[in-house]
Parts: C-alpha cells; structure tokens; sequence
C-alpha cells in the first residue's frame, strides 16, 4: 500500500492537542481541526464560545474531497499543489492548509476573526503539526490489529447487518 | 489503509462502491442508510446533479461499535459512474481499504461493466496498486430486469477467472445490499488481521 497510515496517540497526540488549542486561541476561529488525506477527523478542538459544529465526519470528507480536487486542479495547471484553500462566505469563512502529504490543517471562522490572523497563526502551527505528523506515520502492518480483533468485528457485522 | 486513531481509540476503513453509471451504487448505500438505526450511522452527504446523478461522491458512515475498546467505523463512498467524470472518480480511491463493484445486468449494459471494471484496474495503477492488493467482491445488480442476463455471463465479462465473490442483488428492494456490504467487510477485516 502506498498510502501511509496515522497514528497519532500518546505524547505526539498530547503535543497536536496542545498546537491545535493554541491556534484556536491565537486565531480567534470557532473550530480546528487536523484531518487525514482521506476525510478522517485525527484530532479537532471547538471554541468554548463557538456554536455546536455542524456534523464532523461530513465536514472533513467535503473538505478532503474538496482538497483533492484542488490539487488535481493544480496539477492541471503545472503546480504540484495549491498549499492553502481559503473559503469566504458572508459570515463565516473556512481555511485549509497543507501537512505535508498526509494531512490537512483546517480552520473554520466567522466575521471576529480577521482572515490575515487566521492565516498567520495556521502557517506558523502547520509548520509544528508537520514535525508532529511526519512522526506519527507508520506502515499500516505494523498497526497491530489481531485476530481476536477481527472476530470480534465480525461477531458485530452480524449484529449489525443479519446472518 | 485504515486510520487508527489511538487517542479517540478509533479504527476506520473507507471502503468504495465502484460500477459503470446507473448501476445502482447510490441505491445501495441509500438502502444502508434507511435500514441501519440513526444511532449506528452519520448523515448522507450526496454531490449529486438535479436529477440525482452522482457528480462527485456519496459518502455514509457506519458505526459497527466497540471491539477490543476500539471504535469501528465504516466510511461508505460511491464514485461517480459516468465515463467523463473519471477525475473526479479517481480520487475517490485514494486510501481505499474495500471495493464493491455494482455490475449492471441489464443486456445493453454489458460491455458498460467490462469498461468500467477496466477504468478501476487502470486507476487503482495510477495509486500504485493492483486488483489483488485491495479486497473486492462483485455485486449483479438489478436481478428484478425482466431480460437480465445470467449472473455468469455478467461475471464472464468482468471477471473471467471468478476469483472474486458474486453477490445477486436488486438494491432498489434491498436483495443481496447487506451481504454484498459484509462481504467486503469481512474481507477488509481478515486483511488488516493478518497484515498485524
């Protein structure tokens, strides 16, 4: 498989938390999150302020399909990339920027936040979640998932969906 | 691959549901989406034109619950059929741990399903993999056609050498939409087991 896998757990996670909280702080935005190429939610932070987030799982697989999309659309036109996406809106705004190969920086702020401090803390926080993830890649056979695991997986597939 | 994410001690695997246009790819995780309780799914997003075809992906996450205090979680995407959306197709398989392959069994669409099972090969190459690296299982759709052809003739021309399992289905009812599912399941599963 080419695709690496994440695993972000332990003190590397912890350190991810920490940038994540950070940012949100420092950028004055409603919601971060860190996602996967593929539109998986590695780890999110919400203001405390901010309103309930729309649904997570929906919002990172538009945004990973959206990213996609881009970056073929830069190929297109000779770039390897387009490291930042920004989207504005009337109230609401969304930013998206590049970790490396593997993962997307994606903030989502309203009219309090200025775009210019949303983008100066994101750049200064992608370059730390860059170290971070670059750390967290592993060869997905060496993920460690047993045998035990997939009976038990199974035993749920068939709860789930019938004999 | 599947993203593990120790810290929300989660397991999820993107599996894709592939076929040439309007064989049912919709259908089918429209099914999943009305059978299975709101509590063990997500939303459904569909990027779909005004007359419900599929423009870009439809995407549904599944909860399977807890094993071995890992959350399981399913991402169910559908490409778009349509030839001429091939880019956007493409980048629906990155990462993908699972593949459906929704085959028409309507007569006029025979040779729809050898192209489009062609396509899958060609851009999973350009992701550096191939047909035996990611699990597949086939699915005959649209078994309730008064002239669908024979399930073997469907398989002849996708698969010559049957190495893959045929499910029959007729999604639009739900017939064969959750074996199809847990076949692919069950291999994703048995692969991430054995690679460990």
């Amino acid at each position: 498989m080419i695709e690496p896998a994440i695993a972000l757990y332990g003190s590397t996670f912890q350190s991810v938390m920490k940038t994540l909280e950070e940012l949100l702080r420092e950028s004055g935005a409603r919601y971060v999150m860190l996602l996967d190429r593929k539109g998986f939610v590695l780890a999110h932070k919400e203001a405390l302020w901010a309103p309930r987030p729309p649904a997570l799982d929906s919002l990172a697989t538009l945004i990973a399909g959206n990213a996609a999309a881009t970056q073929a659309l830069a190929k297109m036109l000779g770039e390897p990339r387009f490291q930042e996406i920004v989207h504005q809106g009337e109230q609401n705004g969304l930013y998206v920027e590049e970790i490396g190969e593997v993962a997307l920086l994606t903030i989502l702020f309203d009219n309090s936040a200025p775009l210019g401090r949303v983008k100066l803390t994101a750049k200064k926080a992608a370059q730390a979640l860059e170290r971070l993830t670059r750390e967290a890649i592993v060869t997905p056979n060496k993920l460690g998932i047993d045998t035990d695991y997939r009976d038990g997986a199974n035993a749920l597939l068939d709860e789930l969906f019938g004999n | 691959m599947s993203t593990i994410n120790f810290a929300a001690r989660e397991i999820n695997f993107k599996i894709v549901y592939y076929g040439p246009g309007m064989s049912g790819k919709t259908t089918n995780l429209k099914w999943v989406f009305g059978q299975i309780p709101d509590t063990r799914r997500g939303d459904m997003v569909s990027l779909a034109t005004e007359d419900e075809r599929t423009l870009f992906f439809d995407f549904l996450p599944v909860d399977l619950g807890e094993v071995k205090g890992f959350k399981t979680r399913f991402h169910l995407y559908t490409v778009p059929g349509q030839v001429f959306y091939n880019a956007s197709r493409k980048l629906i398989l990155r990462g993908v741990d699972g593949i459906v392959f929704v085959a028409d069994s309507a007569p006029n669409r025979l040779r729809a399903n050898a192209e489009s099972f062609r396509n899958l090969r060609e851009n999973l190459a350009e992701y550096g993999l191939t047909m035996d690296e990611v699990p597949i299982v086939l699915q005959a759709n649209k078994r309730d056609l008064p002239d669908a052809l024979p399930v073997e003739m469907v398989q002849m021309v996708i698969d010559p050498d049957k190495k893959y399992s045929m499910f029959e289905a007729v999604a639009s009812t739900g017939v064969g939409v959750f074996e199809t599912l847990k076949a692919v399941s069950r291999l994703v599963l048995s692969r991430v087991a054995t690679a460990g």
